[in-house]
């Protein structure tokens, strides 16, 4: 377990290296670079040299790089060029209801997930296993933009259940006002609660025919011992590993759903980074959204482990 | 047990065809989708058979024109991650060295992780409204999968009983890989393409919806999502029809996918 968990670390660590690398090449390549972007149309040349010098975009890349790099180490993620200030502070101010919107969102789709494979996988072609079935089928078939925008249509305009938009909402209004956050964590969840329902409910499928799970029934195991104990350990595997990955999903879903709803989150002020070309920001920003996506499937693999010893650390 | 099966092949392709017929043939029979040619918001019927949208663009038009930036970046892009992941894949899983096949392989894991959406939008600072640059970043990201996906059936193919007979009959070893093991590679790749479409019509989408993409007037689909968005309820056309584009396209190519794998599985069990 030790020496997995070691491994695991430092393949982590390798990865938050070489991404700090991938980021800055991506941004520091770009055609133009922000001290053009700055000055727009009705700036001199010596202005777009002056600030270049001034912002010191003029020295060669791996100094930039090494600069930013042992910024980052201590925690200085750059200054931003729109606002002037540190990006640190961009990010302060909205980490908060990206994360409030993540964690809700998993203690959503985690428990859901796995009861929906459970009760579909213990009927393999039963009604309700092929009524979930085609209905995450369907769902897992409509872009996050869409089903956003349309539940905002019906839910919101329509019906005035829940609030449309975010406008005007601070993070201390976040807790006091629950129905902000249902349509979003809803359009979040939905997709990952197909990825992950499925992943369970093959998981669940597997298992129950295995030959262990037959001869502890033939022992005369209880049920509700046999599937606590024996049967969901394992089955849980495929959808952990699934966890793993949907971080990705979940990161996506994030972008889309905070531009919908205009929620002032950190992947609203990164698309707006990207949009002024705000290469600091967006540098910063895209790291320690990238590093919390790394972290997660760090831990979902660690519980993997945990559940399922293997000694591989890379499959 | 039984079970009414709805033909889902026949419907998956009724449901693809009208999407990719409107991405193929539609910009021949649609007129220019030019702004501040009509009144804004006109309503459908009458000369506009889906009305016009916040700039005065004939929405059927749009939908016309929108097609081919919408599907042709993904489809391009799924191209482009199949040529080098399959490269790749089929490299590594051929190696004579072990060494070889982890240098391969293990870059490419290690970038698994990486939120996807996360390095499109990296990639825009700098080649916004670029739509190769975009798909080039679609294609990046879906590289690892592939070669993955790959390389794992090769390897499963190029230890099985026919790979040893083939070699115990003295054949090349380049008549070997190519003939057998790249052709056994095709089922696995078969039943991933589907989903991998699916995703990369989402991804470019998704991209294009959050304006990294290509440029806030373009017809493109999701960008005519997002750009009429705030009307959904003046103008719902502008925003319903080409969602209902890209959902009967990716529903259409699922049903298709999974219709397929069926057969594949039936015929693998019915050769055991």
């Amino acid at each position: 377990m030790r020496g997995y968990a070691l491994q695991r670390l430092a393949l982590g660590a390798v990865q938050l290296a070489l991404l700090t690398v991938l980021v800055f090449l991506l941004t520091s390549l770009l055609p133009g670079d922000a001290a053009d972007v700055r000055n727009n149309e009705d700036a001199t040349p010596e202005q777009v040299a002056a600030l270049r010098e001034q912002l010191r975009l003029d020295r060669p890349a791996l100094e930039r790089f090494t600069d930013w790099a042992q910024g980052v180490l201590t925690g200085d993620l750059g200054t931003s060029l729109v606002s002037g200030g540190p990006v640190l502070d961009i990010l302060a101010e909205s980490a908060g209801i990206t994360l409030v919107l993540a964690a809700v969102t998993l203690v959503v789709v985690v428990p859901l997930a796995v009861l929906l494979g459970i009760v579909s996988g213990l009927r393999e072609g039963g009604r309700l296993d092929r009524s979930v079935t085609s209905v995450t089928l369907a769902l897992n078939a409509v872009p996050d933009f869409v089903l956003a925008l349309l539940l905002v249509a019906g839910l919101s305009l329509q019906l005035g259940w829940l609030p449309a938009t975010w406008v005007g909402v601070g993070a201390a209004d976040l807790l006091g006002q629950p129905a902000l956050l249902v349509l979003p964590v809803g359009v979040v969840a939905a997709r990952m609660i197909c990825l992950l329902s499925r992943q369970v409910r093959a998981g669940m499928v597997t298992v129950l025919k295995a030959e262990y799970v037959t001869q502890a029934r033939r022992l005369g195991v209880p049920r509700r011992t046999l599937l606590l104990r024996h049967v969901l350990p394992n089955a849980a595997v495929p959808g952990i590993q699934e966890l793993a990955r949907v971080g990705d999903n979940l990161v996506g879903g994030v972008l889309i759903v905070e531009a919908v709803f205009a929620i002032p989150g950190v992947a609203t002020a990164l698309v707006r980074a990207v949009e002024a070309r705000d290469v600091p920001t967006v540098q910063g920003l895209a790291l320690v959204v990238a590093a919390a996506a790394l972290l997660f499937s760090l831990a979902a693999d660690l519980v993997c482990h945990r559940l399922v010893p293997r000694t591989e650390v890379l499959r | 047990m039984k079970r009414v099966n709805l033909p889902a092949a026949p419907v998956g392709v009724a449901l693809l065809a009208l999407p990719l017929g409107v991405a193929l043939l539609g910009p021949w029979f649609a007129g220019p989708a030019r702004p501040g040619v009509f009144a804004p918001y006109a309503g459908s019927g009458g000369p506009h058979l889906l009305g016009t949208d916040g700039l005065g663009r004939d929405v059927l038009d749009l939908l016309l024109h929108g097609g081919r930036s919408a599907l042709g970046m993904a489809l391009g892009a799924v191209a482009v991650a199949y040529l080098v992941g399959g490269a790749v894949g089929l490299l590594a899983a051929s190696a004579r060295r072990r060494w070889a096949d982890e240098l391969l392989i293990r870059p490419l894991d290690v970038l698994l992780p990486l939120p996807t959406l996360l390095v499109i939008s990296v990639v825009a600072v700098g080649w916004r409204g670029s739509p190769v640059a975009i798909a080039l970043a679609v294609a990046a990201v879906n590289v690892p999968p592939v070669a993955r996906l790959v390389r794992a059936a090769a390897l499963d193919a190029a230890s099985g009983p026919v790979t040893e007979a083939l070699r115990v009959q003295g054949e090349s070893r380049s008549r070997i890989q190519l003939d057998h093991v790249a052709r056994s590679v095709l089922s696995p790749v078969a039943a991933d393409i589907g989903t991998r479409i699916t995703l990369a019509v989402f991804l470019v989408g998704s991209a294009n919806f959050l304006g990294l993409g290509l440029d806030p007037t373009a017809p493109d689909w999701a960008v005519s999502i997002s750009r009429s968005r705030e009307a959904l309820l003046l103008q719902p056309w502008a925003v319903l029809a080409p969602a209902a584009m890209l959902v009967m396209f990716t529903v259409g190519l699922n049903l298709l996918a999974d219709s397929l794998l069926a057969r594949t599985r039936r015929t693998q069990e019915a050769v055991r």
